[in-house]
């Protein structure tokens, strides 16, 4: 009996192992990715698009001798992962194209990329784990502003040159070999919200009082409030620096799920426009929750909202900001265009239900790009000398040549634009010379 | 006033739903002694059933229930047979299941990927739908949840108290040896019961599917939910559930208007903790659970 009962918790043991283990290999924690095909037909462009390329497909050398193996971790799990996806499918197709086109220094390029589970401290323990283990050639930063600071710390302790797509806590990174491709400048929360209150004013529409709803994701809580023990302010402070009634702050936790009481004091409130620092899909549960209370403000902006479920929201008129969208004027660069096609039939392939080329992917290119730019000009993959290089020179991104200063924690400029949702679309449409051709920004005026 | 009005009876509806989600799991752990944590996989995947129903096919969110109710009422009974084979005890059902949640959650993501899944609002009109009383809204998906909630509650109560199943339910979870003694089938009871678990599990996600967006993380956070209200509801305890979930439902809400969105997580604790502390068997089952 006791032999039996032995066998059965064995069994239930190598269940458990095993569940895990498929569980583990199934949930993309590519620890064991296959490196990136290699081609010798090289595409219209390059892989990193830095360049306007000719259009005619040439032959390129296909790449050679051991790969170089770039290391990151992604949130392939846990709270991060709807978002982090979108950076999976960029990095393996920039990876991709990357090799198709002659690899780095001639060798190929094989991306290691582990599950962090959206939680720093693993972040933080897998990128010791692929310095001192793996003995990875390169890094690349994770997803999410926590992941990156944990991550960050681990690449300036090795030395490590750090580009990193979407770190937000501009303030608190001064590790002068991380480069970020987010495209918010070093004071977004001055000039994030300057800029969406000048698209507002620029309507000519009288907008009077603003309500605030703050997730307390850190880079929201930047923006609306600024730095901590500082009194430079943020989006709030703005709003009544600039004659706003401000009737409503409120910030909620990550992980809310009732929006009803939220809902509610919005509907008390009845401010002119609703600033709403949200991430992900709080922005269409905080729109359900007032549509079922009978109520929608007139105007309403989203800080980093997932952009697909908002378009399914019936959100017309919300507005939000972004440094890419995949329309004139920033397609007109046909390497541009040709990348967020490439990318949009990827995410397709991948499952993703919004797959524009957009606000995240596009600094998910931005962050290789860097990368890349910082081996060539280096010529080799001396972390110290891709420092150097980078630091001194302006980069060719998807965004435009970029200049990383030193005195602003790398961080080169706010080059954000207002969007917003028109005839169930993303359009920029402030400022005009960013405007996608026929679109102007709609403000609504108070009731 | 009216705000702390619409808070509170947007908190009792929400506590429907809640109640719906940890009703199965309350019947699974305090009944069949196991904590079946792919109850959240059945959540969500009905959940996903409903958005595809929904968008592929075009099909009102309600009609979802007509399909999932019976699949996952299926599901839940071949997963007890499974348990009843191999002669699972409570422990490992934490672990076999967790693990099994996992791996559901792994399936999930290939299939709808990580990213968000939300059914768009022209295929589910409810989502910003309501019911008047003066002021007072009352959110349609809310509103159906909790009248399910009531209507399930109800007919479980029903089935525990009034019929011979419920006898011998009741009977297993006193003293399983002795029920089996007594010439109770334990094990077509218990995989009768996990069924009707399931298909709660399977209802509970439709009403997700139709207020939220979908993503296979949130499996994982409906923890901090279901376990306070099965725990403060009482193991096994039917009517204790939907108490329980409409005092979480209200607390948070009040709670959220009150002393601010952060706070609510923060009260619900307390509450577990407390709960626990002193009156661990649940405040709606009298002796231990």
């Amino acid at each position: 009996m006791g032999r039996i009962r032995e066998r059965r918790r064995t069994s239930w043991g190598l269940v458990l192992v095993l569940a895990l283990v498929i569980a583990a290999c199934s949930g993309g924690d590519d620890g064991a990715d296959e490196p990136a095909t290699t081609t010798t037909a090289a595409p219209a462009t390059t892989a990193g698009g830095s360049e306007d390329t000719t259009t005619t497909t040439e032959a390129t050398a296909e790449p050679s001798g051991d790969p170089i193996v770039i290391g990151s971790t992604l949130s392939l799990t846990g709270g991060l992962a709807p978002t982090a996806a979108i950076h999976k499918v960029a990095g393996d197709l920039f990876v991709e194209r990357l090799n198709e086109n002659g690899g780095l220094l001639g060798r190929p390029v094989e991306w290691l990329v582990l599950d962090d589970e959206s939680t720093p401290d693993r972040a933080a323990a897998l990128y010791e784990r692929l310095i001192t283990e793996d003995g990875v050639d390169l890094i690349i930063g994770p997803y999410g502003t926590g992941n990156i600071t944990a991550a960050m710390q681990v690449a300036e302790r090795y030395g490590y040159v750090f580009p990193q797509h979407t770190g937000s806590l501009t303030y608190a990174f001064s590790y002068e070999c991380q480069f970020p491709a987010w495209p918010t400048g070093r004071n977004p929360n001055l000039t994030n919200p300057n800029l969406v209150y000048d698209s507002l004013d620029s309507s000519g529409v009288d907008v009077s009082s603003v309500a605030f709803v703050v997730s307390q994701f850190p880079g929201t809580m930047f923006i609306a409030y600024g730095q901590p023990d500082t009194d430079e302010g943020g989006a709030v402070k703005i709003a009544e620096d600039r004659g706003y009634d401000v009737v409503l702050d409120i910030n909620y936790p990550l992980g809310t799920t009732d929006w009803a009481p939220i809902a509610a004091q919005v509907r008390d409130a009845d401010p002119d426009f609703l600033f709403m620092g949200a991430i992900g899909v709080d922005g269409p549960n905080l729109i359900a929750a007032m549509d079922a209370l009978g109520y929608r403000p007139p105007n309403m902006f989203f800080q980093w909202p997932a952009p697909g479920p908002l378009l399914g929201a019936n959100a017309d008129g919300a507005l939000s900001v972004t440094a890419f969208e995949p329309h004139a004027p920033f397609t007109d660069n046909p390497t541009d265009a040709a990348i967020a096609e490439a990318f949009s039939a990827a995410a397709t392939e991948a499952g993703l239900p919004y797959p524009a080329f957009e606000t995240q992917a596009s600094a998910s290119w931005a962050a290789w790009q860097i990368l890349v730019a910082g081996v060539e000009g280096a010529g080799s993959l001396d972390n110290g000398e891709m420092c150097d290089y980078l630091v001194n020179n302006q980069i060719e991104t998807v965004f435009g040549e970029v200049d990383f200063g030193t005195e602003s924690n790398n961080y080169y400029g706010d080059i954000s634009y207002v969007k917003q949702i028109q005839d169930g679309d993303w359009f920029v449409v402030y400022p005009t010379d960013k405007a996608a051709p026929g679109r102007s920004i709609v403000v609504n005026p108070g009731e | 006033m009216t705000l702390y009005v619409q808070s509170i009876v947007s908190g009792i509806l929400v506590g429907g739903v809640y109640a719906v989600m940890s009703l199965g799991m309350s019947l699974s752990w305090g009944v069949l002694k196991v904590i079946n944590l792919v109850h959240f996989a059945f959540i969500l995947f009905s959940g996903y059933v409903t958005y595809e129903l929904s968008t592929t096919y075009e099909l009102d969110p309600f009609v979802a229930i007509l399909v999932v109710v019976p699949v996952f009422f299926l599901a839940g009974m071949a997963l007890q047979w499974a348990f009843e084979k191999t002669r699972i005890n409570e422990f490992e059902s934490l672990l076999v299941t967790f693990a099994l949640l996992l791996i559901f959650e792994s399936i999930a993501r290939t299939i709808w990927s990580a990213d968000f899944r939300q059914i768009p609002a022209e295929q589910n009109p409810y989502v910003s739908d309501a019911w008047w009383i003066g002021d007072i809204a009352l959110q349609t998906p809310r509103l159906a949840g909790f009248v399910v909630a009531v209507l399930v509650t109800l007919l479980t109560m029903f089935l525990l108290d009034r019929t011979y199943f419920g006898k011998a339910v009741r009977a297993l979870a006193e003293d399983r040896e002795m029920a089996v003694a007594f010439g109770i089938d334990s094990s077509r009871v218990s995989i009768l019961l996990a069924g009707m678990a399931a298909s709660f599990a399977a209802l509970a996600g439709v009403f997700i599917a139709m207020s939220h967006a979908l993503t296979p993380g949130l499996a994982v956070e409906w923890f901090a939910i279901v376990f306070p209200v099965v725990i403060l509801g009482g193991l096994g305890s039917t009517k204790g559930s939907l108490a329980a979930g409409i005092i979480i439902g209200v607390v948070a809400a009040v709670a959220t208007v009150a002393a601010g969105p952060s706070m609510a997580p923060l009260i619900t604790f307390v509450i577990l903790i407390l709960t626990l502390l002193f009156r661990p068997q649940g405040l709606f089952t009298r002796g231990a659970a």
